[in-house]
């Protein structure tokens, strides 16, 4: 689904990666670990097409939803309007059946009913960071990128994350799991360890 | 698609726009709590003074309180417009990245804050210029107007561009009110402008052109057809300008 080798980059005199192979197949769950500054977010901000590697192939097969780490959402919007808007985005046109049916699946999944027509700023911490997470979900893409996903979660979100994390690996969809810090590496099928631009052997 | 999208990204932003409470807000109390000020503080004594931008020497004899007005309804649209330029662009930045990698172009996010920008101009110059008819009838109603869009797309344009170059909210507020200030709220006063020393600094600011169309049309019947692609040319330079900055910091690097 999605193959890295050999990347490179580097912000003025300072590599910020430095040949980095990374290869995920279909209905796997990995992750990347780092410190802050480790160049974790510099990845991911590669593989999902913001920013060119100086050196080293990148190839996709699949669709890719990115949830970034920060909440990026319209706060002045609803939740419909947010993934109408980025609906649009993807290409799609929300009012077709399809995408309306999906976007009734993504509510319930995410327990969204009695909110979708609140503004974002009104909803608490733990919904909007859920909402960033549905975002990325809209286009039903086949590897999930999502760097530091469940900031603000609590614990009850932290475990329908987790269940839809499974759901959504066993109908073979991939997940690419970036975070300064993993408790259970067991549900792993790898976890790289990034440290100065490089992994870890 | 690119159609679509476009519509659908400028209704989103136009609602961003209006949920805030404070512009809505700002868009009716500033217009008409200048007026009052220009109201309570002007003398209806004839004030003569210089049109700069008619070829033939031109002498208006107009009262002090309808030059004020006059010249505050420019400086009005050109700071309302240049907050709401300014407004669109920093405060999505952030959330518009997320929207470019997920396809939106960034000339199309450009392009939708400039729609809502020009809705937001076009009811502005409307209100103010039928707020204008309350105090006095402009010689030519239609050319008041169009210097009041002028104004508002300089000055949304140049919002719009500051925005593009900084992050920052405080040093976009100070730079537009610093421009906004020194030209349309003091430079561009056709009697400050008649007395004024260096004529030719003031004639290359960009509230220049919509105030002169705004005078002329006021108060005169001469053309304002010259004036109008000085003050075209003026908000496509700082449009152009915004977009490219604007394009290259948001594309796909």
């Amino acid at each position: 689904m999605l193959k890295a080798e050999n990347i490179k980059k580097s912000f003025g005199k300072k590599t910020v990666l430095n040949r980095i192979n990374l290869d995920i197949g279909p209905a796997q769950l990995k992750a990347i670990v780092g410190e802050n500054g480790a160049g974790k977010s510099t990845l991911v901000k590669i593989i999902v097409g913001y920013w060119k590697a100086d050196e080293g192939k990148l190839s996709t097969k699949c669709s890719i939803g990115y949830c970034p780490q920060q909440t990026l959402v319209f706060k002045q919007l609803t939740i419909e309007e947010n993934y109408r808007y980025f609906a649009a985005a993807y290409g799609l046109q929300p009012d077709e059946r399809i995408n309306q049916e999906h976007f009734n699946y993504l509510m319930k999944l995410f327990k969204f009913e009695q909110y979708k027509n609140q503004k974002v700023i009104q909803l608490s911490g733990g919904t909007i960071q859920k909402l960033n997470l549905a975002l990325a979900l809209i286009h039903q893409p086949n590897l999930l990128i999502l760097d530091e996903p469940y900031n603000g979660f609590d614990w009850e979100t932290y475990h329908s994350f987790w269940e839809f994390i499974s759901l959504y690996k066993d109908i073979g969809n991939s997940v690419l799991l970036v975070s300064h810090l993993i408790t259970d590496k067991s549900l792993f099928d790898r976890v790289y360890q990034l440290n100065n631009g490089k992994f870890d052997a | 698609m690119r159609k679509i999208r476009l519509y659908i990204s400028s209704g989103m932003v136009l609602r961003m726009i209006l949920r805030k409470r404070i512009i809505p807000l700002l868009l009716i109390v500033i217009p008409s709590a200048f007026f009052y000020m220009v109201y309570l503080t002007t003398s209806e004594r004839i004030m003569p003074f210089e049109v700069a931008s008619i070829a033939d020497k031109l002498i208006l004899q107009v009262s002090e309180r309808n030059s004020s007005f006059v010249f505050f309804a420019v400086a009005t649209v050109g700071f309302l417009s240049s907050y709401i330029g300014l407004s669109l662009i920093q405060e999505m930045v952030d959330v518009n990245k997320r929207l470019i990698i997920c396809g939106y172009h960034p000339i199309e996010l450009m392009g939708s804050s400039f729609l809502v920008l020009l809705v937001v101009i076009i009811f502005v110059s409307t209100y103010i210029s039928l707020s204008m008819l309350l105090f006095f009838t402009p010689v030519s109603f239609a050319g008041f107007f169009i210097s009041m869009v002028m104004s508002g797309l300089t000055y949304g344009c140049y919002g719009l561009l500051i925005g593009s170059v900084f992050k920052g909210e405080l040093e976009g507020i100070l730079l537009i009110v610093l421009l906004a200030n020194i030209d349309a709220g003091w430079l561009q006063n056709p009697l400050f402008y008649s007395g004024a020393q260096n004529k030719m600094i003031i004639q290359v600011l960009p509230a220049y052109y919509p105030s002169q169309m705004a005078i002329v049309s006021a108060f005169s019947s001469y053309s304002t057809t010259k004036i109008l692609f000085g003050s075209i040319a003026y908000f496509c330079s700082f449009g152009a300008l915004a977009a490219t900055i604007y394009y290259q910091k948001m594309k796909k690097k």
